[in-house]
């Protein structure tokens, strides 16, 4: 039992990361379609369609910081023994890291959904390139609120 | 300052210089042209102009086809990146104009499109060399000559085709029952578990249709063997396989031959695209003159400080004209341009992205501007990656002299904001994420000595900074729309609609700050004041504007004063600043980590650990400044832009010369 601490930290460092990053992966994925369809009628507009693409990326980062977070917290980057967090700490530290988690994956996907729809758009309007890029922002916005949750909550918990 | 004050022109002159003039008004790059109106017929342009700009579409459409069927050919000595920031051959119009007319741009075209059309026909005649070569292979275990398959004799004929392998003992049984009639031959891979068979079945001639029928029906579909083929199926495949050879040396060959031509012609296309693009679009504007029988008139719009350089030109053309320029009268909407001095200019994108403001309207871009700056700063906040950005941005200024204004200002938007990240990272003490603490110990004294905030350990401070600065650009917003409501002598909705609020979200700030002690109590005393004669007046002004009876007026004013947690969500939106600059200190100062860790690795860890930290905080600034772009901008366009800011403006298009591939010298 005297590891159910770290284990309940870790477990939540890895949602973190692993949520996230599907969430990521599948919002750039639909996107990246979008774009492929796009590019086969004006390979011209790579960069744009890229940068469109690239949008619901910044969920895994943050899932990614907050796992960093996490285990340096638990002394477990850099050698040396791991802290031994108590249970109720451990859960503790879990709980913070599922703002990120949650709304990463799901904000991720929804972006994911904008982003094609605003590569759609810029290849139809090229010049519209300011507008596509807020749109996606705007669902962006919960990610970043999440983890500015995440953050805070993890630098709440103290661990021995 | 602002929105350029923009002259309405009329031009008269003579039907014999109407090229000369076109061309005038193109070159000065000022000038756009707008519907001549009442004298023209909806829809018809002038005569001269009808047939030039005939001309021009035909030639454009020639090297639009070149551009698209030798691009894909052409080796471009000059990159596409060089080309945008302006390397470019300078030419003047005159001898562009010379080399279209020493150009046979049809004929050229004529030449490819007949070159294209053979190395389709090749192509053709391979894919069905090669389907043939299928087939042949296919069909090997085949002894006879093909001709007997192809031709028959006179009393046999011969079937190839395909069987399914679920449907082929029910076929071998069908054939079996005109045995004496038939030979069957058979290749089927049972080893490996093919699909299908391939069969060919001699039968006589006498009872040809009832055995063909009988095929047909226990499942095989047959197969079309060309007729050329007559000889063995070994020799039949040897001579296919030369034949597909040669037609695909031929092939290389004609692709070859295009290549040829791609490096003949591009260089010329290219230019003359930019000849014909801008001669099409000078006839396609110019068509909205008008025209009498001698006279032609044309009406635009210009900038008002470049009058006296556009009636210069136009008068050196000819003497004989009329031109007489107005103000915009008052019904008129004139196109908007943004005129702003160098420190601005570089803004000007951002308010063109979201939408140039009404020719009247005002002119967000310097109001913008010092937020921008100083939310980019926060979002990326770190001096390494502002000196990254910056020797980025002088290597390329150094490097490219010729760059586009339009380009030339994005990139001294980038470079303002490498300004404030490189300062707000020293006051945040952030060089490379932790890279000081990680690496170059020795200098944490250099670094605390300008530290003034600390997100990593204290981000509450940072985070009230945020709020703070939220709570001044969205004040700064609510001033400007009540200033341009008092501008109209729209007293009552600039206190009622801004000035209320004004009263209301400032004087709670002073309330609660004043009452949690950050500020003498005084403050907090007047804020709740502020506070209270705020929200009566939203109160009244809600209740007073609304129609209804006295109960759903009290209702719209309990809702509006519900409308504060608007206010409250703008202002918490604001926190996105201390979470991007707090993300890419912590990216830093992960590749940091990373780095360090790869350093133990023996012998080459060293090496390893370089590569790490240069390539992860290459991609932490490419990946950073993405976001920081981005959420300023926003926090610009939605909360900033909500409070006063529609746009709705047309932009200011003048006619220019397309200058896509050459620089145009005036």
């Amino acid at each position: 039992m005297e590891y159910l601490g770290l284990s309940l930290a870790l477990f939540g460092a890895a949602c973190a990361s692993a949520l996230a990053g599907i969430g990521s992966a599948i919002g750039i994925g639909i996107a990246g379609e979008s774009a492929a369809g796009v590019m086969t009628e004006d390979p011209n507009k790579f960069g744009s369609c890229l940068i469109l693409q690239a949008l619901p990326g910044t969920q895994g980062i943050y899932g990614l910081l907050i796992t960093f977070f996490v285990l340096n917290q638990l002394n477990m980057l850099g050698g040396g023994a791991p802290a031994m967090p108590t249970w109720n700490q451990g859960l503790q530290i879990f709980a913070a890291c599922l703002p990120i988690a949650i709304v990463g994956f799901i904000s991720a996907i929804y972006q994911g959904k904008t982003s094609a729809a605003s590569i759609q758009m810029i290849s139809k309007k090229p010049e519209a390139m300011g507008k596509a890029i807020i749109l996606p922002a705007m669902v962006e916005t919960y990610a970043v609120l999440a983890l500015l949750t995440s953050i805070l909550m993890l630098m709440g918990v103290q661990v021995a | 300052m602002g929105v350029a004050k923009l002259k309405k022109a009329e031009l008269y002159y003579h039907k014999s210089v109407h090229e000369e003039i076109a061309a005038a008004l193109q070159s000065s790059g000022v000038c756009q042209i707008i519907d001549a109106g009442s004298n023209t017929e909806s829809g018809t342009r002038p005569s001269a102009i009808e047939a030039r700009l005939a001309e021009s579409e035909e030639r454009l459409a020639d090297v639009r086809y070149l551009m698209r069927t030798l691009t894909p050919h052409f080796n471009d000595p000059v990159p596409s990146l060089d080309r945008m920031l302006g390397e470019k051959p300078v030419m003047s119009m005159a001898e562009l104009s010379q080399l279209a007319h020493d150009t046979d741009l049809s004929g050229e075209a004529q030449k490819v499109r007949s070159l294209e059309h053979e190395i389709g026909e090749v192509r053709l005649e391979l894919s069905q060399a090669r389907a043939n070569q299928a087939l042949l292979a296919n069909y090997s275990f085949f002894p006879y000559e093909l001709a007997v398959i192809t031709e028959g004799t006179r009393t046999l004929a011969a079937a190839a085709g395909i069987v399914k392998a679920e449907q082929l003992e029910a076929f071998k049984k069908a054939v079996n029952n005109f045995e004496h009639d038939t030979e069957l031959f058979i290749s089927y891979d049972a080893k490996a578990k093919a699909p299908e068979a391939y069969a060919v079945i001699l039968y006589s001639r006498d009872k040809a249709q009832q055995i063909l029928d009988a095929c047909v029906k226990s499942g095989m579909s047959m197969a079309e063997v060309p007729a050329e083929f007559k000889g063995l199926v070994g020799e039949e495949k040897a001579k296919n396989s030369e034949l597909i050879n040669k037609l695909e040396k031929k092939e290389s060959e004609l692709i070859n031959n295009m290549k040829k031509l791609a490096d003949e012609y591009m260089p010329t296309v290219q230019k003359l695209s930019d000849y014909w693009t801008s001669l099409t679009s000078r006839w396609q504007a110019l068509g909205a003159s008008g025209e009498t029988e001698c006279v032609m008139f044309t009406k635009f719009w210009l900038p008002a400080k470049e009058v006296e350089k556009v009636q210069g030109k136009i008068e050196a053309v000819s003497p004989d004209v009329a031109l007489f320029f107005a103000d915009p009268e008052a019904g008129e909407e004139p196109p908007t341009m943004l005129t702003n001095g160098n420190l601005v200019r570089p803004f000007n994108i951002l308010t063109e992205l979201y939408s140039p403001p009404k020719y009247k309207g005002i002119d967000p871009t310097p109001l913008l501007a010092p937020f921008f700056f100083v939310f980019f700063g926060m979002c990326l906040g770190d001096a390494g990656y502002a000196i990254i950005m910056g020797a980025a941005i002088y290597w390329l200024f150094k490097k490219y002299k010729r760059i586009p204004l339009g380009i030339k200002d994005f990139v001294t938007l980038f470079a303002f904001s490498a300004v404030s990240t490189f300062v707000y990272g020293i006051i945040s003490g952030s060089f490379f994420g932790n890279f000081i603490d990680a690496f170059l110990p020795f200098l944490i004294p250099v670094k605390n000595a300008f530290m003034l905030v600390d997100p990593m350990t204290n981000p509450m401070q940072v985070l009230g900074i945020s709020l703070l600065l939220g709570v001044i650009h969205l004040m700064f917003g609510l001033l400007i729309s009540a200033y341009e409501k008092l501008k109209d002598n729209n007293y009552f909705d600039a206190i009622g609609a801004d000035i209320s609020w004004f009263l209301l979200i400032v004087g709670l700030c002073l309330f609660g700050t004043g009452a949690g002690g950050m500020l003498p109590a005084a403050f907090g005393f007047i804020g709740k004041y502020m506070a209270i004669v705020g929200a009566v007046i939203i109160f009244i002004y809600a209740a007073w504007t609304k129609e209804g009876n006295i109960f759903s007026k009290l209702i719209s004013g309990l809702l509006a004063l519900y409308g504060s947690t608007s206010y409250l969500g703008d202002i918490l939106s604001y926190s996105r600043l201390l979470a991007l600059g707090f993300g890419s200190a912590v990216i830093g100062m992960i590749i940091n980590l990373l780095g360090g860790m790869a350093a133990n690795i023996p012998y080459i860890g060293w090496l390893i650990g370089i590569v790490v930290v240069a390539g992860g905080h290459l991609f932490s600034v490419l990946i950073n400044l993405l976001g920081a772009f981005v959420h300023p901008l926003r926090l610009q366009y939605v909360e900033f832009f909500g409070k006063f800011y529609t746009g709705g403006g047309e932009p200011f298009t003048p006619l220019t010369n397309s200058e896509e591939f050459v620089s145009v010298k005036a």
